[in-house]
């Protein structure tokens, strides 16, 4: 008899679809107990909706002529004060008025051209998207010379890294977004988006610098001593022989560390940048639709990390071309 | 070519306080291959590194081509280029493949056309036969081929000294003779070699010099027919019973 036996994956399988059914159902006989009303269908309009563009009369005056324009209708407007007549275009079905009609300032005419406009759930998608990217680039490169600098040799460079890295990572990321909005954004008159900004990429250099220190000395000291064998100087060894090595090994932690950072932005709501939770909080006040919303906008964030993480698995692989 | 003068390095760590060179003088000449030998913890991979400063050294003086090392007014760097240096876990570059190994610093430090760094590249690896596998990475090569392209990328830089620290002993059994075979032909064409090794054959068949170090000190400077067949120190004595 083998060691080794064959186990049937499938009554644990079944198991799984069981327990997932069972927090499904779970799931529904509590919104039936607080007497929810599920609207999902309110919820598309948050993405994109069709504005209707009202075409009203540009005088008051008497309708002259209606005629057909395409798909379109043409009507002939001419004014009390005499000149010539202002024709309007309207959509056929939309049509208010008739021949020979008085209409006066702002009357309305019909409708024209409905025109798909962004919703505030994707605008807050999109914003969302830009400050996490742009903190995150940012984050890198403060990161990175933190990072740096915390292996330096110089003490005054090693003493202030150290104490930007205390600091961040011993104060919550709330409190840090106050203080930079309240405090520095004030002194400095900085705009709520650049304060906003300013402190995620804060927030994330500092977890990025220890990361980044932490792959810079995973590398083994016969690579750098076979660099400046060589003749390299320390910077050359850093840029040509370490530095690549070493991002290649916190590929991953840093994967982690920005997809925490798409999640940590919605802090940022708190000093009214609308990003995708602050419109989520809006359109619930207009909506009602409390549920629905907040599970739309969890799942948002998580189809955004999951497009990161399986893009930063690409490059992973990439990476590991050498290995 | 290189000259050493009270040479010291000590080593401090866990309240023990190690010699590992101490008060070592000797100079190798141009074309001349010194091997140094010893039993483990003797400090001769120790005064290798010294001799191209990936050791600081905390007193005496070493020479290379009479630019003194140590000296503020020295630009390391440039020394660094003229001395090559094998080690004993080869060190390759495992990001780049045997090519870029063997060009990278010829571009970067000897600012070399990447046409006339690729030439140069191929015409090494052929020398140590191993030009079939350019492209490769390092991670796809034996030790021995590992170390092959080591010694390549050492010579691409044109050294006048070349500096080997125990090249053989991270390798198994069958790939030491290819590695040797490199090394003996650099040697018949002349090159400076100082060889920390534990290959006795090869230190007597190619060294001009044997040095015997223990503890931290050089106790014997025999040519190898005079070391290995009558040497003068009891340790050096022990030692050899061991290893032959």
């Amino acid at each position: 008899m083998a060691l080794r036996r064959q186990v049937a994956q499938w009554p644990w399988q079944g198991l799984l679809v069981i327990i997932l059914l069972g927090l499904a159902i779970g799931l529904w006989i509590a919104t039936k107990q607080v007497n929810y009303e599920w609207r999902w269908e309110r919820v598309p309009q948050y993405f994109a909706y069709q504005d209707e563009e009202l075409q009203t009369a540009p005088f008051a005056g008497t309708v002259i002529n209606i005629g057909p324009a395409g798909d379109s209708i043409q009507v002939a407007i001419q004014s009390e004060q005499g000149g010539l007549p202002v024709t309007v275009t309207v959509e056929t079905a939309t049509l208010k008025v008739a021949v020979g009609a008085q209409v006066s300032e702002d009357d309305e005419i019909g409708v024209m051209e409905r025109k798909w406009r962004v919703g505030p759930l994707t605008q807050g998608l999109w914003v969302t998207i830009w400050i996490s990217f742009v903190s995150g680039f940012f984050g890198l490169i403060i990161g990175l010379i933190t990072g740096l600098c915390r292996i330096s040799k110089n003490p005054t460079l090693r003493g202030l890294s150290v104490l930007y890295i205390e600091l961040i990572r011993g104060t919550p990321l709330l409190v840090q977004i106050f203080i930079f909005y309240f405090f520095i954004g004030t002194v400095l008159h900085l705009d709520r988006i650049v304060a906003g900004v300013g402190a995620l990429s804060l927030f994330v250099g500092a977890y990025t610098a220890e990361i980044i220190r932490a792959g810079i000395q995973s590398i083994p000291k016969g690579q750098s001593e076979a660099a400046r064998s060589l003749g390299m100087s320390a910077a050359e060894t850093m840029i040509h022989i370490v530095l690549p090595q070493a991002f290649k090994r916190v590929l991953p932690p840093l994967a982690g560390q920005f997809i925490s950072l798409i999640k940590d932005s919605s802090l940022v709501s708190v000093i009214a940048i609308t990003d995708l939770t602050k419109s989520g909080r809006e359109i619930i006040t207009s909506s009602f639709a409390t549920f629905e919303i907040w599970f739309t906008v969890a799942l948002l964030y998580l189809v955004v990390t999951s497009v990161l993480s399986q893009l930063l698995f690409w490059l992973e692989r990439r990476f590991a071309r050498s290995d | 070519m290189i000259e050493v003068n009270k040479l010291i390095k000590i080593f401090e760590g866990r309240g023990q306080v190690v010699r590992a060179v101490d008060d070592v003088s000797t100079q190798v000449a141009k074309g001349e291959v010194v091997v140094i030998i010893g039993p483990s913890g003797s400090g001769k991979s120790t005064f290798l590194r010294c001799l191209n400063g990936l050791e600081e050294f905390d007193d005496g003086q070493v020479l290379i081509d009479g630019i003194d090392i140590a000296s503020s007014k020295t630009n390391l760097n440039a020394v660094r280029r003229e001395v090559g240096m094998v080690f004993q876990h080869f060190n390759l570059f495992p990001h780049k493949t045997v090519l870029e190994n063997v060009t990278l610093a010829q571009r970067v430090v000897r600012k070399r056309k990447p046409a006339e760094a690729l030439d140069k590249a191929m015409a090494l690896l052929t020398k140590v036969g191993i030009a079939e596998k350019a492209n490769e990475y390092p991670s796809r090569l034996s030790g021995g081929q590992q170390q092959r392209v080591a010694i390549a990328r050492a010579l691409a830089m044109d050294p006048k000294v070349m500096l080997f620290d125990e090249p053989t002993s991270a390798l198994d059994p069958e790939m030491v003779g290819e590695v040797l075979d490199v090394m003996k032909q650099l040697a018949r064409e002349g090159m400076t070699m100082a060889v920390v090794t534990h290959e006795m054959g090869f230190a007597r068949e190619v060294a001009h010099r044997v040095l015997f170090m223990d503890a931290g000190k050089v106790l014997e400077d025999a040519p190898p027919d005079r070391f290995f067949t009558a040497p003068s120190e009891p340790r050096a004595q022990a030692f050899l019973k061991q290893v032959l």
